[in-house]
């Protein structure tokens, strides 16, 4: 049967199964084009999530010296009483006898979501109770960080040190 | 050109096709087979086709590819000359040759082929043997042979020169071989183990097999005044002493010839074969390599690769070089489609891993932990990273201050505050001091930009001073509103 077609009618052949093909292609291929798109897409995100939580052992060290506990932030009210609370607990721990804490509100905060609070503290104490308090600060599960940070000796009064500073802690 | 398993030699000799196959193994020969055809109808390609040889213009090249396939020329048209020129280049030498040919030969050069051979150098002289032949001769030739697309076309005397080495103890330097055929002789010279020249003769065995008891015929007599006339115009008649070998099966009519060359005056022997280091199918007897002499002496010329051969057909036959066999790897199709069959799979694989690799890690992480948890989990570590990066570590700033200053320098206060230098102000014993002091504080890790300013106590004589410094990246309002 074949023979009997001329060369353009073959040529048309051709051209027509072709073309045939392409639509079942395109037809097929763009659904799987889509579906393709898509789990990369999902696979990007899974990824980015996994990257975030999957860090290895010697950044994770490093990162639990200086952040050694940590409790999620929770609603303003509820958090500014933990924090204050554990704060407080800590100056007396170091032995400083500190005025009433302040909490005022913050700057803007470092991680879109959360609010930032600042809490303000004025004692007068001893500087070994100063490097006591700060050493054990970063146990403070609600601090974020230490926004200010005075002191002032008067040479007068030996080992007395005025201090002055102020910590933050997320909430929500 | 490939390795070859075996050659094919074809020859028409006495109007009588011969052609045998030999094989090389292990420094041995061995015939393959042997066949002859004196039927007037066999023309070249005809036996060509009887010895199995394909014969067809649109045979695929090489299906003939583990033999080599070699015709022979008969030389009776040939004319040899030997010559000597100085020693000079292979282009000189073709040149003088070339001058020779043109004043010797009555045809001009367009209707001749020549070639030539160089013996060694002696006393600055090279000896050469030149063989011419009519070109329209040689054409016909290659026309009737290129059926069969021969590798190499030798000519007969140069055969029969070989197999007289090989197989006849022809050992020495300088003799006169004789071929007989049915209806001619072959008589060639030998010099330095070559061949130097060749005449054939119009008298066979045949002639002598009617007269093998009269010694002193007229046919002998006209053998041995030809044989004068061939050493006369070999340009040894008054070589006594040069050897003449009869190539002989071992029959009666042989030594008729050679002794009727005796009585000649020749130094005339028999050469009977000696068929050591030769293997056959069947059983060989001396007839059987007396007959297919020349086309095993062809045989084995082709086999010694390093021989310089007389080639008349240099410039009038191209052979067909033994193609090696390339892998199926290198057709640039097969690579195409293997490339493409890669490119496709890759594209599945790639597919398959990116719609099966989201679900597998979906539901490994399920099995594990719930989507809940999961977020709460990445905004945990989310914030722990921030939180690092907004915690100064100020128990080691006080250790540094402290360490860098030496004994004299009293610090009375401390300020740090995030997105400002820290200062420090003090009492110092000397401006040297306190130079050595905000060096110090300069070398040290994490502090930079140490500035100070210093007031002298006309009192006391003590140095007053305040010193700011950048600490990590606290001290930079976009480092801070970056992080």
């Amino acid at each position: 049967m074949i023979e009997k077609l001329s060369k353009k009618d073959i040529r048309a052949l051709k051209f027509g199964i072709i073309g045939a093909v392409a639509i079942i292609l395109f037809v097929f291929g763009s659904a799987g084009h889509k579906r393709w798109t898509k789990a990369k897409a999902n696979g990007a995100v899974l990824r980015t999530k996994l990257d975030a939580i999957d860090v290895d052992k010697a950044r994770q060290a490093g990162l639990m010296s200086i952040v050694p506990v940590f409790e999620m932030p929770q609603v303003e009210e509820e958090q500014k009483f933990l924090f204050r609370d554990k704060l407080s607990e800590q100056l007396k721990r170091a032995g400083i006898r500190n005025k009433p804490l302040q909490v005022q509100p913050g700057r803007k905060s470092p991680q879109s979501g959360y609010k930032l609070l600042l809490v303000k503290c004025n004692a007068t104490c001893q500087f070994v109770q100063v490097l006591d308090f700060l050493a054990r600060l970063n146990e403070n599960p609600y601090l974020v960080g230490i926004e200010e940070f005075k002191i002032k000796c008067d040479p007068k009064k030996q080992g007395e040190v005025e201090l002055d500073f102020t910590v933050s802690t997320f909430a929500i | 050109m490939g390795i070859w398993q075996s050659v094919v030699a074809i020859i028409n000799d006495d109007n009588e096709f011969k052609g045998v196959e030999l094989r090389k193994q292990d420094g041995a020969f061995e015939i393959l087979w042997t066949r002859s055809s004196e039927d007037a109808d066999v023309d070249w390609r005809g036996f060509a086709a009887e010895c199995g040889l394909s014969v067809e213009p649109t045979a695929l090249e090489g299906t003939d590819s583990d033999r080599m396939i070699v015709a022979g020329f008969n030389t009776a048209g040939t004319i040899f000359h030997r010559t000597t020129v100085p020693a000079a280049g292979d282009k000189e030498i073709e040149s003088i040759i070339q001058l020779q040919a043109e004043t010797r030969l009555p045809l001009p050069p367009e209707q001749i082929e020549l070639t030539w051979r160089a013996d060694q150098l002696r006393d600055e002289q090279m000896g050469v043997t030149i063989a011419v032949a009519r070109k329209e001769q040689l054409q016909k030739f290659v026309g009737k042979v290129r059926c069969f697309k021969p590798a190499k076309i030798l000519l007969n005397s140069e055969g029969i020169v070989k197999i007289w080495e090989v197989f006849f103890s022809g050992n020495k330097d300088n003799a006169v071989v004789l071929s007989t055929g049915s209806h001619n002789t072959q008589v060639c010279l030998v010099e330095e183990g070559r061949l130097s020249n060749a005449v054939v003769l119009d008298i066979g065995i045949e002639d002598f097999s009617a007269e093998v008891t009269e010694e002193q015929t007229e046919t002998t007599e006209r053998f041995a005044q030809d044989m004068r006339s061939v050493l006369d115009l070999f340009g040894c008649s008054n070589q006594d002493e040069l050897p003449v070998f009869v190539l002989s099966d071992g029959s009666a009519s042989y030594v008729s010839i050679v002794s009727s060359l005796r009585l000649a005056g020749l130094n005339a022997r028999v050469a009977t074969p000696d068929i050591n280091g030769l293997m056959a199918k069947s059983e060989l007897s001396d007839e059987d390599i007396y007959q297919y002499r020349t086309p095993i002496g062809l045989a084995l010329m082709a086999f010694d690769a390093g021989a310089d051969e007389l080639n008349l057909f240099e410039r009038l036959y191209i052979p067909m070089q033994k193609v090696a066999q390339r892998h199926w790897l290198y057709s640039p199709k097969v690579t195409v489609a293997i490339v493409s069959i890669m490119l496709v799979l890759l594209a599945i694989v790639s597919y398959a891993v990116d719609i099966a690799g989201p679900s597998s890690i979906e539901k490994r992480l399920e099995a594990s932990v719930s989507d809940v948890d999961m977020n709460l989990l990445v905004k945990r570590q989310q914030l722990i990273k921030t939180v690092t990066r907004e915690r100064p570590d100020l128990l080691d700033l006080l250790k540094v201050v402290n360490e860098s200053g030496e004994r004299g320098i009293t610090l009375t206060s401390l300020s740090f505050k995030k997105g400002q230098p820290v200062s420090i102000s003090g009492e110092a014993s000397s401006n040297d001091q306190l130079s050595r002091y905000e060096k110090n504080l300069q070398n040290a890790k994490g502090i930079e930009k140490v500035n100070y300013t210093a007031n002298t106590n006309a009192k006391s004589r003590k140095i007053t001073f305040t010193m700011t410094f950048d600490y990590k990246n606290f001290g930079r309002k976009t480092a801070r509103s970056k992080s």
